[in-house]
């Protein structure tokens, strides 16, 4: 039987995770300690497959963890037997990475990412499909539009006007389209 | 090459329609919430892209391996890495071996080594305090630093080795995301760790460590994050890939420009969707201030900066090169790999000249030399000689003594 260490150290649940791969028949050894620890608690619990979540910061130690175990046999990244795009694409969205130790196929991991895949709450927002272009644009005649208007008003050349839009922009953390947006506006309040 | 005068804006939109249209137009750009990505957010928020006819989206990510694994796998088009990192994927050092390219440099300087309040009680505020005390105390110190091929990582060993401490046997040497580092510390789990800004000026001004060494005391005007991309992106939207180069060198020309710029740009980062730090920690190391938490204050000669008239932006082939060595002698290369091979394959020089061409950027030799803390001249003339000239090291080794 293989036994898996679920790392659970962001904000996703893995509860349901757990226990859709204990009722598969798997072992699951839950962990929810630090970060810090993580290459200890691999060694101490000598897992076959680790799933962590691709958002969290752990992954890093993760990569200590298989550099250091190179010439043992010890956990490695799945996508180094079969470096399939596609199956990396696959496990990268559903937001779960997985590490196999060597010497296991890739094909006795499949069950496993699939209920992983299903299962774990994954709170990727879709992603809007904007017609980027036509927006982009739309944007950059508004700006234009604003730095026309600036250097009217403060009798400035052009990259000046530019240096004053954006340094207003960043100091309140905002994007030039919104700082030209509020010149237009207030060069429409006041009447031109 | 000839030479080219500044692209004025009113003509930009000839790179939108014509021969040189970007491949991809929309961009999704992957970085850390470190001070270092300061020219992917200025360039991504502040219309610096959109007269090369791209819109880039700024993708934060919670570690550097789920960024490269993003990368590998097409999620994101572009992203700022650990210069050591892109190396350690193109060669397959604890991933797949992927293909990598670096478009440009994004930043130097502005890494610091940082020790905790209970050693500084210790008494142990020097480098030469520390090889005392590691040799002769009971306990290994622990140092934490990024990821195991990044450029904090090789800073720390680089420190620690050049003042006798032998950094994968004399101290225990883990990764700790830096947001998590501050933390840490205060809860004596390390002893110490090597990160970038803001995470070191945050412990300093917590007071729950010191800095004792920036890294720009280890190598002045370092080499630090990159602007990496897989070389099938390069190979397919070559238009792309240098329209975003020449908007990030842009965004580094404006933030270094002045000091408004600068603190206006700390100020941007501060935001909780970039950085989310607080701008009073970030402000004065944009403006080159600088103090260690022992009652030192300075104005930094070589500060953490973007642009300097491209000299930061250049991709010096004896950069990247540097990186290989220390991955050979510290023993995550077993063997000497062909150097300038390698970088010649990685570096996109010919990528950057025209990207720094058509803007009017001065571009350097494609070597540099350079005097490290320990006296020891880099030039990139002889590689192999380099790696094996060290007193420390882990030549034989594999990194099997680093738990």
């Amino acid at each position: 039987m293989l036994r898996i260490l679920l790392i659970n150290d962001t904000a996703k649940k893995v509860g349901r995770l757990k226990s859709a791969l204990t009722e598969a028949g798997f072992e699951v050894v839950d962990e929810s300690g630090l970060t810090v620890d993580l290459p200890a608690r691999v060694a101490a619990v000598r897992p076959d497959v680790i799933l962590i979540d691709s958002e969290s910061p752990g992954r890093d130690v993760m990569e200590q963890v298989c550099l250091l175990s190179r010439d043992q046999p010890h956990p490695i990244v799945m996508f180094t037997d079969e470096h399939d795009p596609g199956v990396m694409r696959q496990a990268i969205q559903s937001g779960v990475s997985a590490y196999i130790v060597e010497g296991i196929h890739a094909q006795r991991l499949q069950p496993i990412l699939d209920v992983a895949m299903a299962r774990f709450e994954s709170d990727q927002a879709l992603r809007a499909q904007l017609n980027a272009r036509d927006q982009q644009m739309a944007e950059r005649k508004r700006i234009e539009l604003a730095k026309g208007l600036l250097m009217k008003m403060r009798q400035c050349n052009e990259e000046e006007a530019y240096t004053l839009m954006r340094r207003q922009a960043m100091s309140k953390q905002q994007k030039l389209i919104q700082v030209a947006e509020q010149i237009i506006s207030m060069h429409e309040m006041l009447g031109n | 090459m000839p030479d080219h005068t500044p692209a004025p804006r009113h003509d930009a939109l000839s790179w939108v329609a014509g021969s040189d249209a970007p491949e991809k137009n929309v961009l999704d750009l992957g970085f850390m919430a470190l001070a270092d990505s300061a020219s992917l957010i200025v360039a991504a928020t502040q219309g610096f892209a959109q007269p090369y006819g791209l819109t880039l989206n700024l993708r934060r990510q919670a570690s550097w391996a789920g960024l490269r694994d993003k990368l590998v796998s097409g999620e994101l088009d572009a992203a700022q890495m650990l210069y050591g990192q892109v190396y350690g994927t193109h060669l397959g050092i604890g991933s797949p071996a992927t293909p990598m390219a670096i478009l440009m440099g994004l930043n130097q300087n502005g890494q610091s080594i940082n020790l905790s309040t209970a050693l500084r009680e210790a008494g142990v505020t020097s480098a030469e305090a520390l090889r005392e005390h590691t040799h002769h105390s009971g306990a290994k110190l622990t140092f934490a630093h990024t990821f195991p091929t990044g450029t904090h990582a090789l800073w720390l060993y680089y420190w620690l080795a050049g003042h006798g401490i032998h950094p994968l046997a004399d101290v225990n040497s883990v990764v700790v995301p830096p947001a998590q580092m501050v933390t840490h510390l205060r809860a004596g789990r390390i002893d110490g760790f090597c990160a970038g800004d803001p995470w070191g000026a945050h412990a300093v001004d917590e007071g729950l460590g010191f800095t004792i060494a920036t890294s720009q005391s280890i190598w002045p005007d370092h080499p630090e994050k990159v602007l990496g991309v897989t070389r099938e992106f390069v190979e397919q939207c070559p238009n792309s890939a240098r329209a975003l180069s020449m908007a990030l060198l842009e965004a580094s020309r404006f933030i270094d420009e002045s000091p408004e710029n600068r603190r206006s740009t700390a100020q941007l980062l501060s935001a909780a969707e970039f950085v989310n730090a607080p701008a009073s920690t970030l402000e004065p190391r944009f403006l080159g201030h600088y103090q260690d938490g022992l009652g030192h204050a300075w104005l930094d000669a070589h500060p953490l900066r973007f642009f300097a008239e491209g000299a930061v932006n250049m991709p010096y082939l004896s950069d990247g090169i540097w990186f290989l060595t220390q991955f050979r002698r510290w023993g995550l290369l077993r063997d000497d790999p062909q150097y300038h091979e390698l970088a010649g394959e990685v570096h996109q020089l010919a990528l950057y000249r025209e990207a720094a061409g058509a803007l009017g950027i001065a571009v350097p030799e494609s070597m540099r030399s350079s005097t490290l803390q320990d006296g020891k001249v880099w030039d990139g003339s002889d590689p192999a000689g380099y790696a094996c000239s060290f007193e420390l090291h882990a030549l034989a080794e594999r990194q099997s003594l680093a738990l």
